[in-house]
Parts: structure tokens; C-alpha cells; sequence
């Protein structure tokens, strides 16, 4: 088959809209640093957006450069099964709020590693700082090195000169407007990265011959007949009932605890408001999500009916563009890439700051001042970012696993501590700890990054993306969690203190009165066993 | 009161809970029942756009329900912990 190689037709256009993008993020940065002076202000923008604005941060945080690049480009690849464990991340952030983002909001966290400090103690936060860390500069670094690769085929500059260019330019006005910087500039970033990929797709959908141009989004059905001619394997559903269960382990419960998607619920200006925010979320993101799997659709469909291969898979977006639309068009397209890898970027970083500048610090050195405090915030979050770029330029092979991989971990190692230690007052922190440490360090070893050969789900996808060791580990983890602590707490190894059983009520709303008797059954924790040691048992079979 | 309050917020996040994975997950119906596959809707097989539609509008009705019913509950909350501590003492802020 005849290959079809991205070139931009515009090199000027392409880099006078990166360029004016990026004035308009410096300016927000700016004017963000001057409303900032407290340290709720740098972590939290004071607990002060509002639900629309927060809304389109929240979309804009998740929806990373994958959504321009990998997830078309692995459509192509896998074709409808991977739309359908996309869809599913829409569920993150509902149900990290419904979960515990709500509880933690009202004891206003910074991040989720104050609760767990608060709940568990110095050690079990400083295990959590690490996993939470060690996903955020995985998910960073792999925006920058998909940033510098952009900029490299895009403008035809050598990969390094272009992570350096790029990068420098992204932590400077990320680091000067903080969270407010970080939450507006989001905002604006999801409008330019919907239109970016709803109006174009409309254009080309006219011009393949589609009826539904007018609606990009779900309006494709026309073109299917002629889909099914020259891909009919296209809406196959082609895995057995497990792959697409291990999506909700892997997949549903790891995003739950990444950091910089709880940061998005702390800053709300209410528990209410944060609540909104959910709806607006959810509205945004489908929008932006279902032009992918159109923009997918096409790239496939263009394949068939040109018979032409778009090389490289991750440019299909940008080809799509070129071929079908004027430059000027293309060249916007490209500006919606940069803001998404951007926004991720910004989320990323700020939790690292929040992370390393608030919770770690604040444990090694608790009586540091608020203005201190602020000063240490804004050089982590420079250090994260420099970091991430330095890395970029010869990335450890174990960084650049797919960030889908590190959600396992996440849902593994971190996700138990929270969601029991806010639901369930027996939660014990030495048992936290153990099975924090202990499952995620089974996560690692059966995975094929690190021993390959004791990989469970040998070198298939199902392996690579975590699918198949979280199935194990994440199950492990909640039922090791709930025996271990019934077990410590009989022994009376760090039992719950009075204080903590106190701070869950109150987090969930109820004041100073206080009910030894509330979330303290044994109901829920024996459920979780049982289900857990079910999926534990259905997921170690051969994949 | 106390315990009714209590009884629901359990009741709430575990339906919230059970729901929203529904929702995010409608392909999963159409693999353990592959019969509700091959029809179509707007041109699309239903099992192809139905997860797509659930997991956007179908979630968007879900969350509207959560944010209202879980607001109101937390007016029902707040206005408990107010009989204990006093009005305007734990607002949700």
C-alpha cells in the first residue's frame, strides 16, 4: 500500500499559532502570579474556581497530547476495542469525587497525600509521596518527550533543541502562575483543543462525503456501509469478557488516585461547586473525546478508501488535516496538540510541587512558614519541570512505559490507602503500609518492564498496559489492606487513634459529633474480601 | 435521624458507585450478551455507539442526578451538625 507522509505546508503558520498560543498562556501566567500570595493560593488558587472553569481544567488536565496523537494512532491499530477503554476514563474524576474527593475538599487538602498524612502518619505519606511521584514524572516526562517529537516532525527541528525550546518555554509560565495560572490557562487550553479537533473534523468529514459534517461527533453513521466494505473488522468486538473487565482495576481504579486530577476537586470554591464541576466535565470531555474517535474513524476510513497508509499512525490528525483542509487549518490543529500536551503538563508539575513542596516538606520540616512554604512550592514545581526535561533527552527505558501502566500502580499501591482509610476507621497504617509497598512491588515484578521473563501475560498488550498484573495486584492490594488491619488491630500494632476516627466523621460532614458505630462495620470490609479474592483468582489464570 | 443520614450516605455512593461503572463500561453488556449486538442506531452497530453515548450523555444525566441529590443531602447534613454546633457552623465551604 502506498504510504501517505505528514508534511506541514506552512512551517510560518504552524509556529506564528504556537507562538501566539504561547503569549497567551505567559499572560495568564502573569497575571495569576500577581493574585497569588498565600500558599492555599499557589496549591488550591484560594478554593476560588467556579464550576465552568473548573469543569474545562478538569477535561483539560486528563485529556493529554495522546488525545491528538496515541489514541487515533492505536485506534487504527486496535480500531473499536481501544475506543471502549477510552470512554471509560470519563469516569475518573466522578468517581474520585464521589469517593473521597468531596471528604478530602472539606478538610482542604492540597493533595491526596495530606489526607493520607493526616490519616496514617509521616511514613505511610512519605510511601505515597514516592508512587505518586514516580506516576507524575512518567506522566510528565512522556508529554515532553511527545512534545519535543511533535515540534521535531512538525517544524523539522532536531528532537533536543526542540524539548529545549519547548520545555523551557512550558515550565516558565507554568511555574510563574501556579495554580490559578495552571487552572485558567487549562480552561482557555480545552476551548482551543475542542475546536481544534470538533471544527476540522467537520471540514473533512464533508469532503469525504459524510451527511453528518454538521456534527462531527456522533453524526459519522453514513460512512459506516463503506467501512464495513474495506474494514470489517472494524467494530468487531475481538477480546473475551476478561480484557474488557481488567479495564476497571487497571483502568477506572488508578486514575482515582493520581494526584494532579484530585488537585482540580481541591480548588473548587465548595463541595457543591465541585460537584458542578463534575457535570461540566463530563460535558467537555465527551465532546472532545468523541471527535478522537471520529478523527480515528476517519484516519481508518482514509486508509481504506485512498489506499494510503498515514505515516507515521500518530501524525493521522495533522494528515488528515493537510490533506483535506487549508494550512491554516492544519496549523490550529497543531496548536490544539500543544495545548493538550500542556495542560497535562501543567496538572503534572503542580502536583509534583504540591507533592514535594507542601506534604514532604511540611513532614521533614512542619513548622516551616506559609510564605516559606510557598517559595519551596514554586522551586519544586521549576525543579519538576527541569527535570523532566533533562530526562526527556535520554529517557530511562522504565520512565517511558506507557503511562496506562503506571495507572495499576496507582490503583495498587495508593487507591486502597485512600479509599478505605476514608470509608473504613479500622484501616490500619502499618497494614497500609505493607500492602502499599508490597503489592505495588509485585505490580512491578510481574509486569514485562523490569523481569521480563517472569511477566505475567508474557510480552502481550494485555501485559504492557497493565491490564493483566493489576487484575492480580489491585484485588491483593484491597483484600491484604482489610485482612491485615483486622489482624493489627487485634494485635494492637499502630491501632487507629481517637483523633483519626474523629477527622473521618468530620470529613464526611458530620462536625464535632461524633459515632464510634460510623464506617466502622464489618459488612463493607468482608464484602471487599470476597469480591477481591474472585477477581484475584479469575485474574491470575493464563491470559 | 443520625443513623437514617448515615444508612443514606452509604446507600447513595454505593448506587452513585455502581451506576457511573455502568455507565463507563456499557461495552461489557454487549460482550456478556452478545444477542443485544447487531442492530444499528444513526448508522453506527448499536454496540459500537451506545457505550459511546452512554459513557457521554448517559454519565452527564448520572453526574446531574449525583450533584443534586448529593448537594441536597449535604443541606440535610448540614443542617444536623448545625443542631449540634450551632447555626452556620458547618457549612460545606
Amino acid at each position: 500500500m502506498e504510504t501517505y507522509e505528514f508534511v506541514l505546508p506552512s512551517l510560518w503558520m504552524g509556529l506564528g499559532v504556537v507562538i501566539l498560543l504561547f503569549a497567551i498562556f505567559y499572560y495568564v501566567g502573569y497575571r495569576s502570579a500577581k493574585i497569588t500570595t498565600t500558599a492555599e493560593d499557589f496549591y488550591a488558587a484560594g478554593y476560588s474556581i467556579g464550576p465552568v472553569a473548573n469543569g474545562l481544567a478538569m477535561a483539560a488536565t486528563w485529556a493529554s497530547l495522546a488525545t491528538f496523537m496515541g489514541v487515533i494512532a492505536l485506534i487504527y491499530a486496535l480500531k473499536a476495542p481501544f475506543v471502549y477503554l477510552w470512554i471509560q476514563w470519563a469516569l475518573s474524576i466522578p468517581l474520585l469525587t464521589l469517593l473521597y474527593g468531596a471528604c478530602l475538599r472539606r478538610m482542604k487538602a492540597f493533595t491526596p497525600a495530606s489526607f493520607i498524612k493526616v490519616r496514617y502518619g509521616n511514613e505511610a505519606a512519605i510511601i505515597s509521596i514516592i508512587w505518586m511521584c514516580l506516576a507524575m514524572v512518567m506522566y510528565a516526562l512522556g508529554q515532553m518527550i511527545g512534545l519535543g517529537m511533535a515540534f521535531e516532525v512538525l517544524f523539522g527541528i532536531d528532537y533536543n533543541y526542540a524539548l529545549i525550546i519547548v520545555g523551557i518555554a512550558t515550565v516558565g509560565f507554568i511555574t510563574m502562575g501556579g495554580m490559578y495560572g495552571a487552572s485558567y490557562n487549562a480552561a482557555f487550553q480545552m476551548v482551543v483543543m475542542t475546536l481544534a479537533i470538533v471544527l476540522p473534523m467537520g471540514a473533512i468529514m464533508k469532503t469525504m462525503g459524510s451527511s453528518g459534517w454538521w456534527f462531527p461527533p456522533l453524526a459519522y453513521g453514513d460512512m459506516v456501509p463503506q467501512m464495513l466494505n474495506v474494514i470489517p473488522d472494524f467494530f468487531d468486538m475481538k477480546y473475551d469478557y476478561r480484557w474488557y473487565f481488567a479495564l476497571i482495576p487497571a483502568f477506572t481504579m488508578g486514575p482515582i488516585a493520581l494526584p494532579h486530577l484530585a488537585m482540580r476537586i481541591f480548588t473548587s470554591s465548595s463541595v457543591k461547586s465541585a460537584r458542578w464541576s463534575v457535570v461540566w466535565f463530563i460535558l467537555f470531555l465527551g465532546l472532545l473525546f468523541s471527535g478522537t474517535y471520529t478523527a480515528g474513524f476517519a484516519g481508518n476510513y482514509f486508509t481504506a478508501t485512498e489506499g494510503m497508509q498515514i505515516k507515521p499512525p500518530d501524525m493521522t490528525i495533522f494528515a488528515l488535516n493537510v490533506f483535506y483542509n487549508p494550512a491554516i487549518v492544519a496549523a490550529f490543529v497543531i496548536g490544539g496538540a500543544v495545548a493538550a500536551g500542556l495542560s497535562t503538563i501543567g496538572g503534572n508539575l503542580m502536583a509534583i510541587s504540591g507533592l514535594i513542596g507542601s506534604d514532604f516538606l511540611g513532614i521533614i520540616r512542619p513548622k516551616m512558614e506559609t510564605k516559606k512554604k510557598m517559595t519551596y512550592g514554586y522551586a519544586a514545581l521549576g525543579i519538576g519541570g527541569i527535570a523532566a526535561i533533562l530526562l526527556a533527552f535520554s529517557p530511562p527505558a522504565f520512565l517511558v512505559t506507557s503511562i496506562l501502566w503506571a495507572f495499576g500502580l496507582l490503583a495498587t499501591a495508593v487507591a486502597p490507602g485512600i479509599l478505605l482509610g476514608v470509608w473504613w476507621k479500622q484501616t490500619n497504617k502499618a497494614a497500609m503500609m505493607i500492602s502499599s509497598v508490597v503489592c505495588g512491588a509485585i505490580y512491578i515484578i510481574i509486569s514485562p518492564h523490569v523481569l521480563p521473563n517472569i511477566s505475567h501475560g508474557g510480552q502481550s498488550l494485555v501485559a504492557k498496559l497493565g491490564m493483566s498484573g493489576a487484575m492480580v495486584t489491585v484485588p491483593l492490594a484491597y483484600a491484604s489492606l482489610v485482612i491485615l488491619s483486622m489482624l493489627f488491630n487485634k494485635m494492637g500494632i499502630s491501632a487507629v487513634d481517637m483523633d483519626t476516627k474523629k477527622m473521618i466523621d468530620r470529613i464526611h460532614g458530620w462536625g464535632s459529633e461524633y459515632d464510634e458505630r460510623r464506617y466502622n462495620g464489618s459488612v463493607m470490609p468482608a464484602a471487599v474480601v470476597v469480591i477481591c479474592v474472585i477477581i484475584f483468582i479469575w485474574g491470575l489464570q493464563p491470559w | 435521624m443520625k443513623e437514617k443520614l448515615y444508612k443514606k450516605e452509604l446507600f447513595l455512593t454505593v448506587l452513585f458507585f455502581i451506576v457511573l461503572l455502568v455507565f463507563g463500561h456499557f461495552a461489557q453488556l454487549f460482550v456478556l450478551f452478545p444477542g443485544l449486538q447487531g442492530g444499528s442506531m444513526w448508522g453506527f452497530p448499536v454496540h459500537y455507539i451506545v457505550p459511546i453515548v452512554m459513557g457521554w450523555f448517559g454519565l452527564l444525566i448520572v453526574t446531574i442526578i449525583m450533584a443534586v441529590v448529593l448537594n441536597k443531602f449535604d443541606d440535610d447534613m448540614e443542617a444536623l451538625a448545625d443542631t449540634f454546633e450551632g447555626k452556620g457552623s458547618n457549612k460545606n465551604k
